[in-house]
């Protein structure tokens, strides 16, 4: 059996891309998210970003035009992740990837981004050592590290110095669990308790009546997106904590998509996190109603600015670097610009952004519309999570 | 005559893989995921249709052959073929420990418990996060060359005709076990415990045993998956996993091992064709085909030639 060889393999894909390049340079990019099943929301906010930011900025740059390319994982799913990648880069000849939701899903794209010196931006993807794994590895989303120990930092500012916390069982979880934990007690803090509940629980009225018997000035949670969040914020006013003058800290629970469902009960809740949709900036007005107009009923989220901030930072690479992709990487590191959350920057370091982290808390604006209003800011932090 | 006719699907089957690698030389990887999946669909084969053991828990023994080639590949050697040696026998191993609980029991408690222990199995390595990376999922697995002669390249090649071989191995001893006293035992036992128990046939030893070699074959596609990705998460244990085999199964026609393979075929390229269409709307596609199959069909595609030879027999 004869084998095509690389070399083969190259010069057919090099002759295919000259043949494109003669007509007009196309740069692609594979966008890798879950537009199908429960978390089809994600895939749908990155698109819809992207698809502002190239109305907004056009869908050619530097002499180039951009293309962008939609492929579904469905959920956590490494195995059809890294075949995909796979089929984007030998047979669509992808020159950047994107997207990536989850943890797994990123990792095993590492290899291949390597191998293939293709600059991979991952926009959501949260575990700190993701960017350790390739050097081509970039990422516009945050990490856990990142919003929770300004959260602990704030929380000891404002006098608080007890707290128990409350944390899903799961790798997430205890990351979360561990920043707060050691930038509390960095801090002069205490932990009373440090529960952490199963991750199929819907009923949080035990582990709310434990907080509330320890009597701590602050209670710090982090649950997946969702359901067991609309329980937890319930039991928390349901079991007396909010009278008892117990403060609510997390970070991602009042995310933009769930929480006008959160109603009423969300009022006043304490978060630390990198991007609130009523964020006060020019362009960051213009972007939400450049959303809602493409997009009636959408609204921003985490996952919007992600992904609008990694079509900018590949916009960038493609000016300055076309499709060379280690000179688009170099391009990239320290590369500084102004988006919807904020300054920004690549950190040269961890190839992470450095970003703004407000502290927000939430409230009705002048439509009745429940936002994370933002009370606080820290400025320009970097991951927290890979000195520890 | 008729041994040569019995070979006619397995040479069919062969041009397929050898014709499919050179029709798509940039989809290996898609092929590759195709492969491994029909040998774990192979092994639900094995033990619903031919032994008529329920269950929707395969995923338990497919995960525990991934994580432990995993491991196997990061602590102890990176060399592919005992790594899938060390998959199968811990494949083999859970189905074994399972079984002797699992195959006294039958029908809804049968399925319930088959789906509680991959539950448990994923609730370990979710907590045994220093071995198995939790939820972040297993890194660090490089395999070295499949006897120290072919490496994995980027492509794709060598892994696609690794799992192509380890496929047929897999088929043939399977129709061999089929033909054998035991296959035999394992479909009067499907068709008619009761009655195969009046004869004398040790019912459960034999379910056991069937149900151990189709973990085994699990633990075989698991420790493939582990390879090919270079990474395990804990979705190797997910219920979807072991439901959407079933359906598969079903899609091709169960206990005919060739259903397996064409049901896997059929499924994973209309869900890869529609998926890349439409990647928001492919689902209802793929429920479409799956309703109308089982409607018309219900024994599957492969049932597909003798009926419209009905049909039109009954037409004229």
């Amino acid at each position: 059996m004869t084998f095509i060889t690389k070399r083969q393999l190259a010069v057919t894909v090099a002759a295919c891309l000259l043949a494109g390049a003669a007509q007009a340079d196309t740069i692609r990019v594979g966008v890798i998210a879950p537009f199908s099943g429960p978390f089809a929301i994600w895939g749908q906010q990155f698109q819809q970003a992207i698809e502002v930011y190239q109305a907004e900025h056009g869908t050619e740059i530097g002499g180039h035009s951009i293309e962008f390319l939609y492929r579904d994982t469905g959920g956590v799913n490494p195995d059809q992740t890294r075949a995909l990648a796979q089929e984007l880069l030998i047979r669509e000849g992808v020159d950047y990837l994107s997207g990536l939701v989850f943890t797994p899903n990123a990792l095993a794209v590492a290899e291949l981004a390597t191998q293939s010196e293709t600059p991979t931006v991952i926009m959501n993807a949260a575990t700190s050592m993701i960017t350790t794994q390739s050097d081509y590895f970039l990422r516009t989303g945050f990490t856990l590290w990142q919003v929770t120990v300004p959260m602990a930092d704030w929380a000891l500012a404002q006098g608080i110095t007890t707290a128990v916390t409350a944390v899903t069982d799961y790798g997430p979880g205890i990351d979360a669990e561990n920043a707060f934990r050691s930038a509390f007690e960095a801090g002069g803090g205490t932990v009373l308790d440090a529960i952490r509940m199963p991750i199929q629980t819907t009923d949080f009225a035990p582990f709310m009546q434990r907080v509330r018997d320890q009597a701590p000035a602050a209670v710090f949670g982090f649950l997946p997106a969702g359901p067991p969040t609309y329980a937890f914020t319930r039991a928390y006013n349901e079991n007396g904590l909010r009278e008892a003058g117990i403060t609510f800290l997390g970070t991602g629970e009042t995310d933009e998509t769930t929480l006008e469902a959160l109603g009423e009960p969300a009022m006043g809740l304490h978060t630390a996190y990198h991007y609130s949709a009523a964020h006060e900036s020019e362009m960051n007005h213009a972007f939400t109603a450049r959303l809602a107009e493409m997009f009636p009923g959408s609204v921003a989220n985490l996952a919007s600015v992600g992904a609008y901030d990694g079509a900018a930072l590949i916009y960038h690479m493609v000016e300055v670097a076309g499709s060379d992709g280690p000179a688009a990487m170099q391009a990239a590191m320290g590369h500084a610009w102004e988006s919807p959350r904020g300054p920004v920057s690549i950190d040269p370091a961890t190839r992470h952004i450095t970003q703004n982290v407000y502290i927000r808390m939430v409230d009705r604006d002048a439509e009745g519309r429940l936002i994370n209003r933002e009370i606080d800011t820290i400025e320009a932090v970097p991951d927290l999570g890979l000195s520890q | 005559m008729k041994m040569l006719r019995s070979f006619i699907p397995d040479t069919l089957l062969i041009a397929l893989a050898v014709g499919a690698f050179f029709a798509f030389p940039y989809d290996l990887a898609f092929l590759t995921r195709i492969v491994i999946m029909m040998i774990f669909v192979l092994s639900i084969d094995l033990i619903l249709g031919l032994g008529g053991i329920v269950t929707l828990g395969q995923a338990a023994m497919y995960g525990t052959g991934a994580y432990a080639a995993g491991l196997f590949a990061v602590h102890v050697s990176n060399d592919p073929l005992l790594g899938l040696l060390a998959g199968m026998a811990a494949g083999a191993v859970i189905a074994l420990m399972s079984g002797l609980l699992l195959m006294r029991a039958g029908g809804l408690t049968l399925i319930m418990l088959s789906i509680a222990v991959a539950q448990v199995l994923a609730e370990i390595a979710n907590r045994a996060r220093d071995w198995t990376g939790g939820a972040d999922g297993m890194r660090g697995i490089r395999m070295g060359p499949i006897l120290g002669q072919w490496r994995f390249d980027f492509i794709g090649q060598t892994g696609y005709i690794y799992c192509v071989v380890v496929l047929f191995v897999v088929l043939f001893a399977l129709k061999g076990l089929k033909a054998s006293p035991l296959g035999l035992m394992a479909r009067g036992i499907h068709e008619s415990p009761a009655r195969m128990r009046a004869i004398g046939a040790p019912v459960y030893q034999r379910r056991l045993i069937l149900y151990t070699i189709g973990g085994a074959i699990a633990g075989i596609a698991g420790a493939l998956a582990a390879q090919i990705t270079q990474l395990v998460s804990l979705e190797v244990f997910s219920f979807t996993l072991s439901a959407e085999a079933v359906i598969m199964l079903i899609l091709g026609g169960a206990g005919r091992l060739y259903g397996a393979i064409l049901g896997v075929l059929i499924f994973m390229v209309v869900h890869h064709l529609a998926a890349s269409v439409d990647p928001i709307n492919w689902l209802f596609l793929i429920g479409l085909m799956v309703l109308l199959v089982v409607f018309f069909l219900p024994k599957g595609l492969l049932s597909l030639p003798p009926a419209l030879q009905r049909l039109i027999g009954g037409a004229r």
